[in-house]
């Protein structure tokens, strides 16, 4: 870290906490970030909102002095600094919280926050364990956070982990807080506690600068609001005299349709049944308990809920990837309780993976490859011995010009193409099967905004062709606009179905926290989102 | 001169952004590397090495015994210099080829059977037993050695394919890390070959670990006066490489298998059982660990007995060094058969160890491994088109 | 799991008692069989639970073997003349500087750590009865002087189990490195860094400590583990022999299945160590009462068996969750 001598005696008076100037940080064929001025006043939340790769990450890494910037300065309180890395950037007063935090699951509470400047004893010789968690608590009470120093990171909540973060950043001295996603892995009630939480931080004099897509949130919580796009600032705004459709303007350079025009649902029969069905994770926990419910041909069937409440493995025992423990599960009149996941395929069940980098993609194969995966044993694709290539090429071929799969290059690595083209391919792939039940699980996440759109209108075409849609979505809106009727999960139960046009934002953020609202009971509920509907 | 600097900045180029052709070139500069290294460690050893002539003086130092270019030379002469040392090369090259696809296959399913030998050495005792037993129920001519050799190539299969069976389902259903799993049972398979032996099929006869002689319809035909080596148990393992590469390239299982190798979650949603393709793929390994023993037994020692070379540690630096690819590994066998036939030769006329080759695999091995050495050198020398992606090179 | 450890050496012992009276001399001995394996575990859990997955344990023990016996013999030669601390000195720091190459080609040239452990052992497979043959002109050494016995005073002195306490100095090592290693484990800063490096490195690169330094350090620590236990071994027996598997014969993947076995604790990984230290007074005591019927070479093979045994139901869930990967501190 080097200050320049000028003002290497302190902060400036009246200066801004944070002066970002002119910073351009090119990677290898990228300019993610071109000629940013940023700017944030002492003691304000400011949100810096962009579409994925707009840049946003990038210039907080900058930052935070994990990225060089190829171009440009930063000044903190007036006094110019370079950052060999984060930890210039802490002394310096800079802490920030990242979207997967960086926590070590198996350590205390207290052994997190002191990491890396443990109070020792004895000359260095032990660390002081006692003294750690007692500052530990000192700081959480300060400023009213409810944790157990003594706790286990794995065994609390994701919204007491993010806590244990910025008590984290506290400790080391942070006056700026950055804060990448913050709400994306919180209930909407849970969010409003961070919001509390941020103005607690600001009462004390911090400042803070926080990461989101969110328009809503970013007008709610912030006092300025910074748009970036293509890795360009178009504009700093006040929270008061902004509206969202101002911000997604400039956000996406285009006007924007919020809603969604939707056909009313064609309802057919029953396609997907499932019955008094439990699941239980790999450590033998009940992860899904005594779940019932039918996705018919033509609709949306949506299921919301906060990340990790048994969605992931309600939608694997239904794909066949994870026996259920008891129930069971009707697909198409035939009982497929205990069928194989390849068996399913055949049967015509689509499955779109929550984690395509994971599951739904195999990264070093090519397009060609991956084309094949999940179809190698249907009659099209091969005789059961050999695969029959030539079709393989041709349906890629239809995949990659329909689904407008950028670059058209059949022959170029998955790992090779933005979030969006992949997730396009693999939306075409399982498509253009003609399948008859789609499982579409977090269809969009980490997808540019124009992939989103194709992606619902390809999902909206399939349900007016009489194709069955199971949807999980931990995005409210998606699953709100998008399906015709919609569960609630909570804790590995549904706890209500609703009808999505019906219900407000409040009822449903109450839902997935596990109330029940007034006037909401899981019965009524069914009743009205379901067969009514 | 510049146009010299140009090609070979062209060169250095891919090595380092390039993909498919970066993997030979990087396969070619790790036997480059571990060679000029093996150099060194003999150079340097023969300091230390007592010999009546020495190649050099360096005061301060001592004499010096070992030249490494004279090293290297008598090698390549002692593995192509008559018809008897190719016959003995070539016979290299054939078991190498069989073990090396052995440890591919097993790579290619993500998975490092490092067991080889043990399957080798029980497969190997499988077919010495199975032709011993067969041999008197058949004619003694060519319509016995084909009854024979297929029953004891299967023998060798069958109990090599059960021995890479076990740690397979090890790992599959138990998640046992198959690196120690199979280099536990090399432990154990030399032992119960040697118990075996010792004292229940061995040749009671003999002083030593061994069985009897395997009758002559059982021993490949030799192509080579003075040499057992035969083109028919070379002309086998080409095959064997052939079909490997049309199972992976051509047909659903081969895709499968590789699928679950590569990327285990993926192949799970693609409606593969994981769980079983990793035991078909080691049940596989082993197999052709098994047929490298059949091939040793009835090609290289018409009998079993201890201290079976360690072919099946050979086959890792072989198939490693081909990229794990059937085809990659005929050139890689011909090397390895050639240092290994040559080493012989060095050891004879100057007295150089012959486990010098085996510091050279396990050099080539650690080279393979790190990729990133070579690319740093060719980014470090100016070449290369590109910064890193991440900034920690300008930082640093 | 420190209970299963505790729990197999407590079957050790009653297994021993099977074959012979279970003496102060025959625990003794075990304690002597459990230096090399012990040193290897206990190295291998600083490397593994730093991030970096040292399967070449076996390879540095076989270095530290032969490092030492060659010291002795280089020094016999030299007017300082043959001293076994200097030779067991030198041991260690030859297995150090291996683990050193070791980990600079896992952390600064990104090698997959287990091909590279791998090519660890099979380089030193191959060097020592290479280095050997050229020394030596054959594959084993002269014997060269051991450790001599100290004896504890007091203990050593003590009815029935006093021959307990008289001992090599690397038994003595041993029973101090156990504890010791647990202490800087699990009170100590860099304990508390060791495991943020295994289990989580970006948790601790963005606390401030520069990870790479932390696994550098865990994996050295590996090598003079190893480079203790391998001298232990071979300035035991006076020799080194380097046929075949060489005389390390496989303990160093047995040391690395003692800290599965222990799940990660220097205590539990002790004691997995020592269970399988008494397994070779058994093969030992087998072998001089070769009535019993049971053809040595097959017991031989028990320790590998129980290694399979382990694995399967210890298989590899426990593992430090970011060890074998390479982490930059800049992504």
């Amino acid at each position: 870290m080097s200050a320049d001598d000028e003002s290497a005696d302190g902060a400036r008076p009246g200066a801004a906490a944070v002066h970002m100037d002119g910073i351009t940080k090119r990677f290898p064929g990228v300019v993610a970030n071109d000629d940013i001025d940023f700017a944030v006043d002492r003691g304000t939340v400011h949100a810096l909102v962009g579409e994925n790769g707009a840049g946003k990450t990038t210039l907080m890494n900058v930052l935070y002095g994990l990225y060089e910037p190829t171009e440009g300065s930063v000044r903190i309180d007036g006094v110019r600094h370079e950052f060999d890395g984060p930890s210039d950037a802490m002394d310096a007063g800079i802490g920030m919280i990242h979207q997967h935090f960086m926590l070590v699951d198996t350590m205390t509470v207290a052994e997190n926050v002191v990491l890396g400047n443990e109070p020792t004893k004895w000359g260095g010789f032990a660390t002081d364990r006692a003294q750690a968690i007692e500052e530990t608590k000192a700081l959480a009470e300060r400023y009213g956070f409810d944790l157990d120093p003594t706790a286990q990171i794995d065994e609390i909540s994701i919204g007491e982990q993010q806590r244990v973060e910025i008590l984290k950043a506290l400790y080391r001295g942070a006056e700026i807080l950055i804060l990448d996603e913050p709400t994306a892995v919180l209930t909407p009630q849970e969010v409003e506690g961070l919001f509390d939480i941020l103005e607690e931080l600001i009462a004390e004099g911090k400042t803070i600068i926080f990461i989101t897509h969110k328009l809503g949130e970013a007008l709610e919580a912030a006092d300025e609001i910074s748009v970036l796009r293509d890795g360009k600032l178009v504009g700093t705004v006040s929270s008061a005299a902004a509206s969202q459709e101002e911000l997604a303007r400039m956000m996406v350079g285009r006007d924007v349709l919020l809603d969604l025009e939707k056909p009313a649902a064609q309802r057919g029969d029953p396609i997907l049944e499932v019955e008094e069905m439990s699941v239980e994770d790999d450590r033998g926990v009940t992860a899904v308990s005594d779940v019932d419910f039918a996705v018919h041909e033509g609709e949306v069937f949506g299921i919301a809920g906060v990340d990790g409440n048994g969605q992931s493995e309600l939608i694997e025992a239904i794909t066949g990837l994870h026996q259920p423990s008891s129930g069971t599960i009707t697909f198409d009149g035939s009982q497929i309780t205990t069928a194989s996941r390849s068996d399913r395929i055949g049967m015509g069940m689509a499955y779109i993976a929550e984690d395509r980098q994971k599951r739904s993609l195999v990264m070093d194969y090519d397009l060609r490859r991956n084309g094949l995966l999940g179809c190698q044993r249907l009659p099209e694709f091969s005789n059961g011995f050999r695969i029959d290539w030539e079709s393989t090429e041709e349906y890629v071929d239809d995949v990659i010009d329909e689904y407008d799969v950028r670059p058209p290059d059949p022959s170029a690595d998955a790992h090779s193409f933005s979030g969006g083209n992949q997730q396009k391919f693999i939306v075409g792939r399982e498509f253009e099967r003609d399948p008859s039940l789609v499982v579409a699980s977090q269809p969009t996440r980490g997808v540019d905004i124009g992939s989103i759109e194709f992606i619902h209108d390809r999902l909206l075409d399939l349900r007016a062709d009489g194709t069955a849609i199971l949807l999980v979505s931990s995005k409210l809106d998606e699953v709100r606009q998008l399906s015709d009727r919609l569960a609630v999960m909570h804790d590995g139960e549904i706890v209500a179905v609703v009808d999505p046009d019906a219900v407000s934002e409040e009822e449903l953020g109450l839902l997935m926290a596990g109330e029940q609202p007034a006037g909401i009971t899981a019965e009524s509920a069914r009743v009205r989102g379901g067969e009514s509907a | 001169m510049s146009g010299l600097r140009d090609r070979l900045a062209g060169t250095l180029d891919r090595l380092v952004d390039a993909s498919p052709l970066e993997r030979l070139l990087i396969s070619v500069a790790s036997l480059v590397f571990a060679l000029v290294l093996g150099a060194v460690l003999i150079f340097v050893s023969g300091f230390v090495a007592t010999c009546n002539s020495p190649v050099v003086f360096i005061p301060g130092v001592g004499y010096g015994c070992y030249n490494p270019i004279e090293v290297y030379s008598t090698m390549l002469q002692g593995a192509f210099g008559s018809p008897i040392s190719l016959g003995q090369t070539l016979q290299e090259t054939t078991l190498l080829l069989f073990t090396g696809l052995s440890v591919a296959v097993a790579f290619r399913a993500g998975l490092f059977n490092i067991g080889t030998q043990g399957q080798m050495v029980l497969g190997a005792l499988a077919t010495a037993v199975t032709v011993l037993w067969l041999g008197p129920f058949v004619p003694n001519n060519a319509i016995g050695t084909i009854v024979v050799i297929p029953a004891g190539i299967a023998a060798g299969a069958v109990v090599g394919g059960f021995w890479g069976m076990i740690p397979g389902v090890m790992k599959a259903y138990a998640d046992a890390h198959e690196v120690i799993t199979t280099i536990m049972l090399n432990f154990i398979a030399t032992a119960i070959a040697f118990y075996l032996v010792n004292n229940h099929v061995g040749d009671p006869s003999s002083d030593s670990v061994l069985t009897e002689t395997i009758p002559a319809v059982a021993q490949f035909p030799a192509a080579i006066d003075g040499s057992r080596f035969s083109f028919f148990a070379l002309g086998a393992g080409l095959l064997v490489a052939i079909g490997i590469t049309l199972l992976y390239t051509q047909t659903v299982i081969g895709y499968e298998l590789r699928t679950s190798g590569i990327q285990e979650t993926a192949a799970e949603y693609s409606g593969v059982n994981a769980e079983r393709n990793i035991v078909t793929s080691m049940t596989l390994s082993g197999a052709l660990g098994g047929v490298a023993g059949a091939m040793y037994v009835m090609m290289a020692q018409y009998r079993w007995q201890t201290g079976i070379p360690s072919l099946g540690f050979d086959g890792i630096a072989v198939s490693i060094l081909a990229g794990n690819n059937p085809i990659g590994i005929i050139p890689t066998s011909l090397l390895f058969g050639t240092l290994k036939s040559g080493s012989l030769a060095i050891n004879l006329s100057l007295g150089v160890p012959t486990e010098l080759v085996e510091v050279i695999q396990g050099l080539i091995i650690l080279f393979i491994a790190m990729p990133e050495f070579f690319r740093l050198i060719g980014k470090r020398s100016g070449f290369g088109s590109d910064t890193p992606a991440t900034s920690g090179g300008e930082q640093a | 799991m420190l209970y299963a450890g505790a729990g197999l050496a407590v079957v050790a012992v009653a297994c021993l008692w099977l074959f012979g009276p279970v003496d102060a001399s025959s625990i003794a001995m075990a304690l002597r069989f459990t230096v090399p394996i012990g040193f290897a575990a206990l190295g291998g859990i600083f490397s593994e639970k730093a991030g970096i997955i040292n399967i070449g344990l076996e390879g540095l023990l076989i270095i530290g073997a032969f490092s030492a016996v060659a010291s002795m013999y280089a020094l016999s030669l030299t007017p300082i003349g043959a001293n076994v601390w200097l030779a067991f000195g030198f041991a260690i720091v030859a297995s150090a500087v291996v683990a050193l190459l070791f980990a600079i080609a896992c952390i600064e040239f990104k090698a997959d750590q287990v091909i590279a452990g791998l090519a660890v052992w099979l380089i030193a497979l191959g060097f020592a009865p290479f280095a050997s043959t050229i020394v030596w002109g054959q594959v084993n050494s002269p014997s060269v002087d051991g450790f001599s016995k100290w004896a504890i005073p007091g203990l050593a002195d003590l009815p029935v189990f006093g021959d307990i306490f008289v001992m090599r100095p690397p038994v003595m090592l041993l029973i101090v490195a156990g504890p010791l290693t647990w202490y800087v484990l699990n009170r100590t800063r860099f304990g508390l860094w060791i495991e943020a490096s295994g289990e989580d490195p970006k948790a601790l690169d963005t606390a401030g400590v520069d990870v790479q330094l932390v696994r550098y350090v865990g994996t050295v620590l590996s090598g003079v583990y190893c480079g203790i236990g391998g001298a232990a071994l071979a300035l035991r027996v006076g020799q080194f022999t380097g046929g075949g598997e060489t005389m390390v014969n496989g303990r160093g993947f047995i040391g690395l299945t003692a800290y599965l076995i222990g799940n990660y604790n220097p205590i539990g990984a002790f004691f997995a160590s020592f269970l399988f230290g008494g397994l070779e007074v058994i093969q030992l005591s087998i072998q001089r009462t070769s009535d019993i019927g049971i053809p040595t070479r097959l017991v031989g093979v028990l320790p590998y068996v129980i290694v399979l045994v382990v694995l399967v139901f210890v298989g590899k869930t426990q593992m430090p969750s970011s060890a074998g990967d390479h982490y930059e501190s800049d992504d």
